[in-house]
């Protein structure tokens, strides 16, 4: 049964990604003909998927994951390099973190990862804003005993409306060394555009005292396989909201690209990119349009289903 | 008197004002600058359970500048050309309180205290707001909380700022931390607003309410126990803070760190909370513990002090750029706003 995906999980936090008290409208599965979707990402591999539209779904957990790439940063305005220095969103940074909040307004969240940066965090809650579901996002801290009893909710009930959110610096930008907070034409002019470029655009070649690519992809996929991947093999949906280099990071492991391809790879800032995690592979579903959308769209159908019962629970 | 102290006064500008004594004006001399300000106050900057008192309410038109007429303010120095916002010289230094705005559990109506819960879409309009009327004040560094309400109606309110320096969150929490976030750009320091957080300016720890719903609470520990922990000085609900040891901590950090950076001139916005706001304006105003129980922030409204002299002085709540003609709490600020409103043209 299709509403098998989102049972409550046993253990944790979460309950499923809609509330219990949800109607459970699994006959309804005719209604969903279309497959359609939105692929507005330059990601260059899109794996198509056709999930079977029949009742009888094998009931396999399915998980979706959904990454944001955050918007416009006061630095990124000025045309300075940012790298790991904790510069907050402009007006528009906001505007496109509210846009992609509505985009992923329908698709269920259980959990949040963001960086330790500033403007990814605010990425998240400012898009959680637009999301149908009840659920709060609460971060979690854990940066000392004291932090955690501080942060202590001693409600049941509530804890099982929150979507833990945890910050890591595994999801930072990548670290660009003495670049951070020089200007780009300045910083053309001072080594050369050419190794300015090398810099920006290799795999393995660090900036002075920063990280290379090769080097952030390291720590963020580590972190990924350690700390998120067992979520959504739990059956866990998660947000990750985090940087270009990070999130190119991820998505080389995700889609199995080779460095030469992730270096071409470029992300949309403020669109999110969904992924359905099942039986252990990644299937990449382009970037959600968001309700607007005429007519009725699925992703898979149990997103589908889980957007029905989100429409029948809103007035 | 602290019970003389009161929000809705209109500054009038004054070399040795007392805290508490906003009736006394002076007469000053004319000066180029005019100040029109009328209302600075909006209906809602603090206000007070107590008895009302009407008369002060009535708003005073400043025709004059102030004070420090033998003083010649650096900004004015033909030789400058930024926007004033170098304090060596000065002796005066703005300080700005906003209180974030609605939550998501303001909004269920769940104690939240220190649990890290962001904002409503509401509070992201408030802190909009705030940032629109604190736009022509300075601002040289802003301490927030360590929660993400403070901190992001900091950063969504310094996107309006007129300005253009940078909020940069400062990162000590660990040597890579501080390594990674680091700047090599002295141009680009000099552009920036370093962003401080500290859990001593959270909110008031809870301790077993956090996460529970209000009329349940009342329901299971009885109404007046709940009101007593909410409203008391110095009563703490089970395993959290009271009022005193909120203000304990908060105010320990404000002089530690804080006052310091007013000391030495730099403009200070601080983003935090309705009760460690409560204990530094208790602090500030020199208020009793009776009177700050009965002290509420309105959320998302910018408070304005000028620390001169090692006094602060209340000035109420900006109204915003949006009002008609020049206005100042002190000459120096109406300087600064009119090097903004210059650098717009």
């Amino acid at each position: 049964m299709m509403a098998a995906t989102f049972k409550c999980q046993p253990t944790g936090l979460h309950g499923s990604g809609i509330d219990a008290s949800a109607p459970r409208s699994s006959r309804n599965f005719g209604r969903f003909y279309s497959m359609r979707f939105a692929c507005n990402t330059r990601c260059n591999t899109l794996r198509h998927v056709h999930t079977p539209l029949s009742i009888s779904q094998d009931s396999s957990t399915e998980s979706s994951l959904i990454l944001i790439r955050h918007g416009e940063s006061l630095w990124n305005e000025k045309n300075l390099f940012t790298g790991c220095c904790d510069v907050p969103l402009t007006q528009r940074g906001v505007e496109e973190a509210i846009e992609a909040g509505k985009r992923i307004s329908y698709i269920p969240v259980d959990m949040i990862f963001t960086s330790a940066l500033i403007r990814a965090q605010m990425t998240a809650m400012l898009a959680m804003t637009q999301h149908l579901q009840k659920k709060i996002p609460i971060i979690i801290h854990n940066e000392s005993e004291e932090a955690t009893t501080w942060t202590r909710v001693y409600s049941e009930k509530t804890t099982k409306q929150s979507i833990p959110v945890i910050t890591a610096w595994e999801l930072n930008e990548r670290m660009y060394g003495e670049l951070q907070g020089l200007n780009k034409q300045e910083t053309a002019e001072r080594y050369g555009k050419e190794k300015v470029h090398e810099w920006r655009r290799s795999f393995d070649i660090p900036p002075p005292k920063g990280e290379s690519l090769e080097m952030c992809s390291q720590r963020a996929v580590a972190y990924f396989k350690h700390f998120i991947e067992p979520q959504l093999k739990s059956g866990k949906h998660v947000m990750v909201a985090a940087h270009g280099n990070s999130l190119r990071s991820i998505i080389m492991y995700l889609d199995r690209l080779t460095s030469q391809e992730v270096t071409t790879l470029e992300l949309s800032t403020g669109v999110p990119l969904l992924y359905i995690y099942t039986e252990g592979k990644y299937m990449s579903r382009g970037s959600p349009v968001g309700p607007t959308e005429a007519g009725v769209y699925a992703y898979t159908q149990s997103l589908a289903v889980y957007r029905q019962q989100l429409d029948e629970m809103l007035p | 008197m602290a019970a003389e102290v009161y929000y809705q006064a209109v500054g009038t500008l004054q070399s040795h004002s007392h805290l508490n004594n906003f009736n006394r004006h002076q007469k000053h001399q004319n000066n180029t600058v005019r100040l029109v300000a009328r209302d600075f106050i909006s209906g809602n900057g603090l206000s007070r359970r107590s008895t009302n008192r009407s008369g002060r309410r009535n708003c005073t038109v400043i025709r004059s500048l102030a004070s420090q007429t033998s003083v010649v303010d650096p900004v004015l120095s033909p030789s400058r050309s930024n926007a004033g916002d170098s304090n060596k010289k000065s002796n005066e230094a703005a300080l700005i309180l906003i209180r974030h705005g609605e939550s998501l559990w303001n909004e269920k109506n769940l104690f939240t205290g220190c649990v890290d819960v962001p904002l409503s879409k509401k509070g992201i309009d408030e802190a909009i707001e705030a940032g629109k009327r604190i736009s022509s004040i300075p601002v040289d560094v802003i301490f927030t909380s360590a929660l993400i309400r403070a901190q992001m109606t900091a950063m969504l309110a310094m996107t309006q700022h007129r300005r253009g320096k940078v909020p940069i969150v400062l990162h000590n929490e660990s040597e890579r931390a501080r390594s990674w976030s680091q700047v090599f750009s002295e141009d680009t320091k000099k552009q920036s607003i370093p962003v401080i957080q500290a859990w001593q300016l959270n909110e008031r720890m809870y301790g077993e309410l956090q996460g529970l719903n209000k009329q349940e609470t009342a329901d299971r520990y009885g109404k007046e126990q709940v009101h007593e922990w909410r409203r008391s000085y110095d009563i703490p609900p089970p395993n959290g803070e009271s009022l005193e040891m909120c203000a304990q901590r908060a105010v320990a950090y404000f002089r530690d760190q804080i006052e310091p950076q007013l000391l030495s001139g730099k403009n200070v916005m601080i983003s935090a909370h309705g009760n460690s706001l409560r204990s530094i304006i208790m602090y500030l105003d020199k208020l009793t513990s009776q009177e700050v129980i009965s002290l509420e922030l309105s959320t998302g409204i910018p408070m304005l002090y000028i620390f001169k002299e090692g006094r602060f002085i209340r000035r109420g709540s900006p109204i915003g750029p949006s009002e008609a003609g020049v206005y100042a709490y002190t000459r120096r600020l109406a300087l600064y706003k009119q090097k903004l409103d210059d650098m717009f043209q």
